[in-house]
């Protein structure tokens, strides 16, 4: 864990969930793993708060616990998974795909489950119904049904996956009391063979609608009520979490299809839709090309109002193919031609095309170009540079000094003699891909951490103002439900000035700002991860 | 008897020096002492020899050498009377300096091929520079190097650094001109392609442009006073590929077309990018200076950076 992330980690994990799980969290990253003794110790928490933690974070699946280092016998230890919490980064573009996708429905269905980490199918469902009823005119409500089949179809797309079951053993009697009786293996959720499958419940109603503070008690022995009576649903113990790995696969395919749609036209982009679409359950998630499709499947799968001839398309499939840039690859000829999308050289271009954007962006067009030339031809001396790119010779110096110095540039000696006397070697340039990738990586991470800061400060300086401003909300609300007269309403409104108004305003402004950049930074680090990941896998 | 012999000696010699000359320019090749003997067998030895040296010191005659021997070689009237004045060892650099043609020679060759020391070799240059027979070529590769060449040569392209250099400098607004209207060629026919709705392949093949076509196009343009070849729009052609904006295929073609280069054509294409400008630059971050020495508690921290506060009020 590079510094920088563990930054990261931290301020998210404090963010979402306060400072005792930050506390905690930021140790047990720090330390790799730990007993429950050893973080209480470390921490100087009390148990209960350690406990309490603990419980939080692996109901989000951020920690997982295992036999330690002393076997069954000894304590339990803990061990983070950092990942999982710089998923949290992603949390608003999860939502946002599932309603894209799946409507309201959906997007509430992956917020409530976002939230709790896992949750059983039945609370889901009557939760989300609360809340769509709740955002509904009067007298409608919603039907249990529509949930359900809205969860359905998530389940059926792998975007919903059971949790991994726990075996519970005997907590023998040396262990001590805290530690929790559970052993397992850290298991991969789609090793369970029921990993996708539904469970059947018997749920039947509606949405009930949350009334007003008036009837806030009545609300809450109903809220108890409704919890007594999940137990009947028939599916306790089965949990369900995100599969975050199926939402990265379909924001890679997202970036896939909008690359090809930029730089050649739309129709291409949708028949690398179809493709795409149609290798989604059945290519695993590391692996280098999709399944071979052949182009007679293709066609009969393309979507109906894009009526091309067949010629057409194998037009179109030989132009994908002969693309410098490989996003479609020619696997042989059975069938009309076997075509496959090669992830691999896809995520590696798109990693390519960031890191250019971030020379261009940050030294200029010119840089851009040595950048690319040397990306291009891989080692050059400096006099080759300055031919090749048609830039004077003073000013290419100075430019590929400066990218060296960003360490975006390495320098490659090759002596001549073998005393390595610098009038007889040559200095070769070149560009390396994944490390460069790293490098910005971590900037990225650091960059979140600068914007989260800078949010917090901003609300922090401010808190006066929003601290009254909420107060006035507060006393307006309950004169409004008084019924009080327009007279004293406007008095209240009054109590705050037209200049704090404005800072108000611009306060608002600033922290939607920083939000919206953090999830485009987001972006980045998603094309970069997933560039480095699949690197690793083919290894 | 002395009379005799000195009025027989003072026509001798003129007339054995033209006589020489006559034979110069009847053999252009040059020719050799044999010859001379045998043409005019009653002139003693001592007599050709000052003859000859006589001729060579006005400069009127080269001593070249070859595998038989010397050989005699008329020279130049125009080039000899140029010399004319000047010592031997003027003569002698000024002869390596010609040999160089117009590749130029350096001043450290000229004192190898001449042995002279480099002072005598300074002098004679600021002496032949003066007198308007030579003149010094900064070169371009080394900008502190100085060649040297006849006056009135064309230096070599080597030297000058072809048609991207106009005295010694790099026109860089040249080549970025070139490389606007190269570009804005390829992009419009890739436009008109697109916009022609034909099938995808010949709508692909209608926007390629074979550098043959972008070199008429310069041409006809006429922005450059430099001739352009078509290595040149190659070279500028190749800048646009490296700044992502164009690709480059090559097709075997038929010997004989035109623009062909043994049996290939180099076909160009304008191009979109892949992606949009990415995230990270989005943000004050990404394009930081400063970005190493920001943390949290510092002199440059996020909480109090200049950029951030001028970009969240943008």
């Amino acid at each position: 864990m590079t510094a920088q992330e563990v930054r990261l980690c931290g301020l998210l994990l404090q963010e979402h969930f306060g400072d005792v799980v930050e506390n905690v969290g930021t140790h047990l990253i720090r330390n790799g793993v730990l007993t429950l003794r050893a973080l209480a110790h470390e921490t100087k928490l009390a148990l209960d708060l350690v406990k309490k933690s603990l419980c939080v974070l692996v109901q989000h699946g951020m920690c997982t616990f295992g036999p330690g280092r002393r076997g069954p016998a000894g304590p339990v230890e803990y061990h983070i998974n950092c990942e999982h919490i710089l998923h949290m980064l992603r949390y608003p573009r999860y939502i946002y795909t599932a309603k894209s996708l799946y409507g309201d429905t959906g997007e509430l269905i992956v917020e409530e489950i976002l939230q709790r980490g896992q949750m059983t199918m039945s609370s889901t469902v009557k939760t989300v119904a609360d809340r769509l009823t709740h955002n509904m005119p009067e007298g409608q409500s919603m039907d249990y049904n529509e949930v359900v089949s809205a969860f359905s179809r998530l389940v059926e797309t792998h975007f919903l996956q059971r949790c991994p079951p726990m075996a519970s053993a005997e907590s023998s009697g040396t262990g001590s009391a805290e530690t929790p009786p559970a052993v397992t293996q850290p298991s991969n959720p789609e090793s369970h063979p029921d990993c996708y499958k539904l469970p059947y419940i018997s749920l039947s109603g509606h949405g009930k609608r949350r009334r007003s503070s008036e009837d806030g008690e009545a609300d809450q022995r109903a809220a108890k009520k409704a919890k007594t009576d999940s137990s009947e649903c028939g599916d306790e113990g089965i949990h369900w979490q995100v599969n975050f790995e199926r939402f990265h696969l379909h924001f890679r395919d997202q970036a896939i299809i909008s690359a090809v749609s930029c730089k050649l036209d739309q129709t291409s982009g949708e028949i690398v839709r179809t493709m795409l679409r149609m290798s989604e359950v059945t290519t695993s998630a590391n692996a280098a090309f999709t399944q071979a499709l052949s182009a007679n499947e293709i066609f009969r799968a393309l979507p109906s109002n894009y009526n091309i001839a067949r010629p057409i398309l194998d037009q179109y499939l030989t132009l994908l193919v002969d693309d410098p840039m490989e996003f479609v690859g020619k696997a042989g000829d059975s069938g009309g031609g076997m075509f496959v999308v090669n992830l691999h050289r896809a995520l590696a271009n798109l990693a390519r095309a960031t890191l250019e954007s971030v020379v261009q962006e940050r030294f200029g067009s010119r840089s851009a170009r040595i950048f690319r030339l040397l990306l291009r031809k891989r080692h050059l001396e400096q006099k080759q540079v300055e031919d090749f790119a048609m830039i004077p010779a003073k000013e290419a110096k100075e430019m590929l000094y400066t990218l060296l110095s960003e360490n975006l540039v390495q320098l490659q000696e090759i002596p001549k003699t073998p005393d390595h006397a610098p009038s007889r070697t040559f200095y070769l340039y070149t560009v390396n891909q994944l490390p460069t990738a790293r490098l910005l990586l971590q900037h990225c991470y650091k960059t979140v951490g600068n914007l989260i800061e800078r949010r917090l400060y901003e609300t922090k300086e401010n808190k006066r103002l929003l601290e009254k401003s909420q107060r006035i909300e507060a006393i307006l609300a309950s004169l409004q439900a008084t019924g009080a007269e327009a007279t004293q309403l406007t008095e209240v409104e009054e109590m705050i000035t037209a200049p704090e108004r404005q800072q108000l305003e611009s306060l608002r402004h600033h922290i939607n700002k920083l939000d919206s950049s953090e999830n485009q930074v987001d972006e980045t680090i998603f094309l970069l991860e997933s560039y480095i990941n699949s690197t690793q896998a083919s290894r | 008897m002395t009379e005799v012999k000195v009025k027989k000696e003072s026509t001798d010699p003129v007339d054995i020096e033209n006589r020489i000359k006559e034979l110069c320019q009847q053999f252009p090749h040059g020719i050799t002492d044999q010859v001379i003997q045998n043409d005019m067998p009653h002139v003693e030895a001592q007599q050709r020899a000052t003859a000859i040296n006589r001729l060579l010191s006005v400069g009127q005659l080269d001593l070249l050498r070859n595998s038989s021997g010397l050989l005699y070689r008329l020279k130049d009237t125009q080039s000899a009377s140029k010399v004319k004045g000047s010592d031997n060892q003027e003569k002698l650099v000024y002869q390596i300096i010609e040999d160089a043609g117009n590749k130029g020679i350096w001043s450290r060759d000229i004192r190898y091929k001449s042995n002279l020391p480099l002072t005598e070799i300074n002098k004679i240059l600021k002496n032949l520079e003066s007198k308007k027979l030579i003149k010094a070529v900064k070169s371009v590769a080394a900008s502190k190097k100085k060649v040297y060449m006849l006056y009135n040569l064309q230096p070599d392209r080597s030297v000058t650094g072809g048609a991207w250099y106009s005295d010694q400098d790099f026109e860089s607004e040249f080549v970025e001109a070139l490389n606007q209207q190269c570009f804005k060629f390829l992009q419009s026919k890739a436009e008109t392609a697109r916009d022609s709705k034909q099938s995808p392949m010949v709508q692909r093949n209608s926007s390629f442009a074979t550098s043959h076509e972008v070199w008429k196009y310069i041409c006809e343009l006429g922005i450059s006073k430099v001739d352009l070849s078509m290595e040149d729009i190659e070279t500028i052609l190749n800048t646009l590929i490296f700044d992502g904006k164009v690709e480059m295929t090559i097709i075997a073609a038929k010997e004989g077309t035109v623009g062909s280069v043994d049996g290939q054509m180099k076909l160009y294409r304008g191009v979109n990018p892949i992606i949009q400008p990415t995230g990270l630059v989005k943000t004050p971050c990404g394009l930081c200076p400063v970005f190493d020495d920001c943390h949290e508690g510092g002199e440059i921290s996020p909480s109090n950076c200049v950029y951030m506060a001028e970009w969240l009020d943008f």
